[in-house]
Protein backbone atom coordinates (compact mmCIF):
# COMPACT_ATOMS: atom_id res chain seq x y z
CA UNK A 1 0.00 0.00 0.00
CA UNK A 2 1.16 3.42 -1.11
CA UNK A 3 -0.28 6.73 0.96
CA UNK A 4 0.85 10.02 -0.02
CA UNK A 5 1.03 12.59 3.00
CA UNK A 6 0.93 16.77 1.73
CA UNK A 7 2.40 18.44 4.44
CA UNK A 8 3.57 21.23 2.36
CA UNK A 9 2.45 24.83 4.18
CA UNK A 10 1.49 22.93 7.39
CA UNK A 11 3.38 24.18 10.61
CA UNK A 12 5.55 22.30 13.05
CA UNK A 13 4.83 19.98 14.53
CA UNK A 14 1.92 18.96 11.79
CA UNK A 15 4.09 17.37 9.21
CA UNK A 16 4.90 14.99 12.09
CA UNK A 17 1.52 14.24 13.54
CA UNK A 18 0.03 13.87 9.44
CA UNK A 19 2.89 11.32 8.88
CA UNK A 20 2.50 9.29 12.34
CA UNK A 21 -1.20 9.32 11.85
CA UNK A 22 -0.72 7.22 8.58
CA UNK A 23 1.74 5.32 9.92
CA UNK A 24 -0.37 3.81 12.75
CA UNK A 25 -3.52 3.66 10.76
CA UNK A 26 -1.13 1.44 8.07
CA UNK A 27 -0.64 -2.68 8.99
CA UNK A 28 2.65 -2.24 6.38
CA UNK A 29 3.23 -0.15 3.54
CA UNK A 30 4.92 3.12 2.33
CA UNK A 31 3.94 6.24 3.43
CA UNK A 32 5.30 9.38 1.38
CA UNK A 33 5.03 12.45 3.23
CA UNK A 34 6.18 15.55 1.28
CA UNK A 35 7.15 18.64 2.94
CA UNK A 36 8.50 21.93 2.32
CA UNK A 37 11.32 23.20 4.82
CA UNK A 38 14.37 21.63 5.97
CA UNK A 39 13.20 21.23 9.78
CA UNK A 40 10.06 19.34 8.63
CA UNK A 41 12.35 17.13 6.68
CA UNK A 42 14.34 16.07 9.44
CA UNK A 43 11.91 16.15 12.05
CA UNK A 44 9.66 13.45 9.88
CA UNK A 45 12.85 11.49 9.21
CA UNK A 46 13.67 11.31 12.92
CA UNK A 47 10.06 10.05 13.44
CA UNK A 48 11.00 7.60 11.18
CA UNK A 49 13.74 6.17 12.81
CA UNK A 50 12.81 6.56 16.14
CA UNK A 51 9.78 4.47 15.04
CA UNK A 52 12.48 1.84 13.39
CA UNK A 53 11.05 1.78 10.17
CA UNK A 54 13.71 2.68 7.13
CA UNK A 55 13.09 5.87 4.76
CA UNK A 56 14.26 7.65 1.60
CA UNK A 57 14.67 11.51 1.35
CA UNK A 58 14.07 12.46 -2.22
CA UNK A 59 14.97 16.87 -2.51
CA UNK A 60 12.58 18.00 -4.80
CA UNK A 61 12.73 21.74 -6.17
CA UNK A 62 13.76 24.02 -3.89
CA UNK A 63 13.67 23.40 -0.17
CA UNK A 64 10.57 20.48 -1.20
CA UNK A 65 11.18 17.16 -0.05
CA UNK A 66 9.36 13.80 -0.16
CA UNK A 67 10.07 11.53 2.73
CA UNK A 68 9.49 8.08 1.87
CA UNK A 69 8.69 5.45 4.96
CA UNK A 70 8.43 2.33 4.74
CA UNK A 71 6.58 0.61 7.58
CA UNK A 72 7.38 -3.07 6.36
CA UNK A 73 10.53 -2.49 6.85
CA UNK A 74 11.48 -3.50 10.62
CA UNK A 75 14.83 -1.71 11.04
CA UNK A 76 16.60 -3.73 14.17
CA UNK A 77 18.84 -1.58 15.81
CA UNK A 78 21.85 -3.15 17.18
CA UNK A 79 22.29 -1.86 20.68
CA UNK A 80 25.97 -0.78 20.86
CA UNK A 81 27.31 -1.59 24.67
CA UNK A 82 27.69 2.39 25.18
CA UNK A 83 29.86 1.25 28.38
CA UNK A 84 30.36 3.18 31.04
CA UNK A 85 31.19 6.47 28.87
CA UNK A 86 27.21 7.01 29.39
CA UNK A 87 24.41 6.54 32.13
CA UNK A 88 20.75 6.47 30.79
CA UNK A 89 20.01 9.93 31.51
CA UNK A 90 18.62 12.57 30.18
CA UNK A 91 19.15 16.25 31.74
CA UNK A 92 16.34 18.57 30.78
CA UNK A 93 16.96 22.37 30.72
CA UNK A 94 14.01 24.34 31.45
CA UNK A 95 15.35 27.67 31.43
CA UNK A 96 18.85 29.66 31.04
CA UNK A 97 18.90 30.00 34.66
CA UNK A 98 19.33 27.63 37.16
CA UNK A 99 16.26 28.12 39.38
CA UNK A 100 14.04 31.34 40.26
CA UNK A 101 14.87 34.31 41.86
CA UNK A 102 17.65 36.19 40.91
CA UNK A 103 18.79 36.28 37.46
CA UNK A 104 22.29 36.89 38.05
CA UNK A 105 22.70 34.25 40.64
CA UNK A 106 20.24 31.73 38.14
CA UNK A 107 22.66 32.42 35.34
CA UNK A 108 26.17 31.98 37.33
CA UNK A 109 24.94 28.61 38.76
CA UNK A 110 23.78 27.49 35.44
CA UNK A 111 27.45 28.01 34.03
CA UNK A 112 28.64 26.15 37.18
CA UNK A 113 25.73 23.63 36.34
CA UNK A 114 26.78 22.58 32.92
CA UNK A 115 30.75 22.99 33.01
CA UNK A 116 30.08 20.39 36.20
CA UNK A 117 28.65 18.11 33.86
CA UNK A 118 30.79 18.29 30.74
CA UNK A 119 33.36 17.40 33.52
CA UNK A 120 32.31 14.53 35.28
CA UNK A 121 31.83 10.69 34.16
CA UNK A 122 29.21 8.60 33.27
CA UNK A 123 28.22 11.14 31.16
CA UNK A 124 24.32 11.85 30.11
CA UNK A 125 23.07 10.13 27.06
CA UNK A 126 20.60 13.19 26.26
CA UNK A 127 20.70 17.13 26.96
CA UNK A 128 17.44 18.83 26.07
CA UNK A 129 16.45 22.19 26.00
CA UNK A 130 13.02 24.04 25.84
CA UNK A 131 11.79 26.95 26.51
CA UNK A 132 14.85 29.42 27.90
CA UNK A 133 17.05 26.54 28.18
CA UNK A 134 17.21 26.98 23.88
CA UNK A 135 19.44 30.18 24.64
CA UNK A 136 22.11 27.91 25.88
CA UNK A 137 22.45 26.26 22.64
CA UNK A 138 22.37 29.32 20.62
CA UNK A 139 24.83 31.90 19.62
CA UNK A 140 26.28 34.03 22.68
CA UNK A 141 25.79 31.14 25.46
CA UNK A 142 28.64 31.36 27.45
CA UNK A 143 28.44 27.04 27.83
CA UNK A 144 29.11 26.31 24.28
CA UNK A 145 31.96 25.23 24.96
CA UNK A 146 30.78 22.73 27.26
CA UNK A 147 27.77 21.52 25.40
CA UNK A 148 30.22 21.28 22.57
CA UNK A 149 32.38 18.88 23.99
CA UNK A 150 29.35 16.33 25.41
CA UNK A 151 28.38 16.37 22.09
CA UNK A 152 31.65 15.70 20.44
CA UNK A 153 31.70 12.60 23.35
CA UNK A 154 28.46 11.19 21.85
CA UNK A 155 25.90 13.10 24.07
CA UNK A 156 22.71 13.62 21.90
CA UNK A 157 21.61 17.40 21.83
CA UNK A 158 18.14 18.39 21.70
CA UNK A 159 16.54 21.89 21.03
CA UNK A 160 13.33 22.81 20.65
CA UNK A 161 12.08 24.08 17.48
CA UNK A 162 8.77 25.58 18.71
CA UNK A 163 11.44 27.31 21.45
CA UNK A 164 13.39 28.56 19.13
CA UNK A 165 11.24 29.71 16.69
CA UNK A 166 9.10 31.47 18.51
CA UNK A 167 11.94 32.97 20.30
CA UNK A 168 13.43 33.94 17.15
CA UNK A 169 16.90 32.39 17.11
CA UNK A 170 16.68 29.52 15.07
CA UNK A 171 19.49 30.62 12.73
CA UNK A 172 21.70 31.37 15.69
CA UNK A 173 21.44 27.32 17.17
CA UNK A 174 25.23 26.64 17.52
CA UNK A 175 25.17 23.01 18.44
CA UNK A 176 22.88 19.55 18.41
CA UNK A 177 19.61 19.45 16.65
CA UNK A 178 16.38 20.75 16.23
CA UNK A 179 13.46 18.62 17.78
CA UNK A 180 9.99 18.44 18.85
CA UNK A 181 7.83 17.42 22.04
CA UNK A 182 7.54 13.61 20.54
CA UNK A 183 11.18 13.34 21.21
CA UNK A 184 11.52 15.96 24.19
CA UNK A 185 8.63 13.62 25.57
CA UNK A 186 10.37 10.32 24.66
CA UNK A 187 13.97 11.29 25.83
CA UNK A 188 12.34 11.90 29.49
CA UNK A 189 9.92 8.90 29.79
CA UNK A 190 12.57 6.74 28.44
CA UNK A 191 16.03 6.90 30.98
CA UNK A 192 16.01 5.35 33.84
CA UNK A 193 16.46 8.33 35.57
CA UNK A 194 15.68 12.42 34.34
CA UNK A 195 16.53 15.59 35.83
CA UNK A 196 15.06 19.02 35.11
CA UNK A 197 16.89 22.14 35.49
CA UNK A 198 15.38 25.51 35.19
CA UNK B 1 45.18 12.14 29.26
CA UNK B 2 46.39 15.71 28.20
CA UNK B 3 47.68 17.97 31.40
CA UNK B 4 46.54 21.26 31.25
CA UNK B 5 47.72 24.16 33.61
CA UNK B 6 45.31 27.29 34.11
CA UNK B 7 45.37 29.89 36.50
CA UNK B 8 41.93 30.05 39.07
CA UNK B 9 40.63 32.50 41.64
CA UNK B 10 38.74 31.94 44.36
CA UNK B 11 36.18 34.63 46.37
CA UNK B 12 34.78 34.96 49.70
CA UNK B 13 31.41 35.36 48.85
CA UNK B 14 29.32 35.06 46.34
CA UNK B 15 28.66 38.35 45.13
CA UNK B 16 32.69 39.20 44.25
CA UNK B 17 32.45 35.65 42.34
CA UNK B 18 29.82 37.66 40.17
CA UNK B 19 32.01 40.69 40.10
CA UNK B 20 34.58 39.50 39.44
CA UNK B 21 33.47 37.97 36.03
CA UNK B 22 32.45 41.82 35.15
CA UNK B 23 36.40 42.88 35.85
CA UNK B 24 37.56 39.60 33.67
CA UNK B 25 35.19 40.66 30.94
CA UNK B 26 35.79 44.62 31.28
CA UNK B 27 39.78 43.46 31.19
CA UNK B 28 39.34 41.36 27.90
CA UNK B 29 40.56 38.07 30.16
CA UNK B 30 39.19 34.57 28.68
CA UNK B 31 37.75 32.53 31.53
CA UNK B 32 34.89 30.17 32.74
CA UNK B 33 33.20 30.16 35.70
CA UNK B 34 33.08 26.54 37.37
CA UNK B 35 32.19 25.51 40.45
CA UNK B 36 35.25 25.98 43.14
CA UNK B 37 37.35 22.27 42.68
CA UNK B 38 36.79 20.37 45.96
CA UNK B 39 40.79 20.67 46.44
CA UNK B 40 40.23 24.53 47.32
CA UNK B 41 37.04 24.25 48.86
CA UNK B 42 36.88 25.87 51.66
CA UNK B 43 35.49 29.52 50.02
CA UNK B 44 32.52 30.53 47.87
CA UNK B 45 31.00 27.61 45.60
CA UNK B 46 32.26 29.60 42.46
CA UNK B 47 35.63 30.38 41.08
CA UNK B 48 37.12 31.85 37.72
CA UNK B 49 39.83 29.22 35.70
CA UNK B 50 41.69 31.19 33.14
CA UNK B 51 44.48 30.73 30.98
CA UNK B 52 47.88 30.44 33.04
CA UNK B 53 49.37 32.61 30.71
CA UNK B 54 47.29 35.86 32.33
CA UNK B 55 48.59 35.00 35.88
CA UNK B 56 50.25 37.93 35.81
CA UNK B 57 47.76 40.04 34.51
CA UNK B 58 45.36 39.10 37.06
CA UNK B 59 48.49 39.24 40.22
CA UNK B 60 48.31 43.12 38.78
CA UNK B 61 44.58 43.38 38.62
CA UNK B 62 44.28 41.98 42.36
CA UNK B 63 47.03 44.52 43.10
CA UNK B 64 45.47 47.33 42.13
CA UNK B 65 42.16 46.43 44.57
CA UNK B 66 39.87 45.54 41.59
CA UNK B 67 39.59 42.04 42.57
CA UNK B 68 38.11 41.00 46.16
CA UNK B 69 40.00 37.54 46.35
CA UNK B 70 39.69 34.55 48.64
CA UNK B 71 42.95 32.90 46.94
CA UNK B 72 44.65 32.47 43.64
CA UNK B 73 46.04 28.84 42.20
CA UNK B 74 48.15 27.36 39.89
CA UNK B 75 45.26 24.74 38.88
CA UNK B 76 46.71 21.45 36.95
CA UNK B 77 44.50 19.14 35.73
CA UNK B 78 45.24 15.81 34.53
CA UNK B 79 42.11 14.16 33.21
CA UNK B 80 40.17 13.51 36.04
CA UNK B 81 42.54 14.36 38.56
CA UNK B 82 43.55 17.73 39.55
CA UNK B 83 45.88 19.77 42.06
CA UNK B 84 45.58 23.25 43.08
CA UNK B 85 48.69 25.32 44.41
CA UNK B 86 48.10 28.25 46.00
CA UNK B 87 50.00 31.63 44.66
CA UNK B 88 48.47 34.19 47.10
Amino acid sequence: MNIEVDARGQACPKPVIMTKKQLDEVTSGVITTIVDNEVAKENVSKLATSMGFSFEVDQMDGDEYRISINKGDIKIESQVSTSSKFKDMTIAFASDTMGKGDEGLGKILMKSFVYTVSESTPYPSTLIFYNCGVKLTCEGSEVLDDIKKLEDEGVEIISCGTCLDFLNIKDKLKVGSISNMYTIYEKLKDPASNIIIG
Amino acid sequence: MKREIYGLITFKSTHFALQGEVVFKDNNIVFKTIPTPREVSHSCGLALLFMVDDIDIVKNIIEKGLLQIDGLYRYTKDGHNSSAEKIL
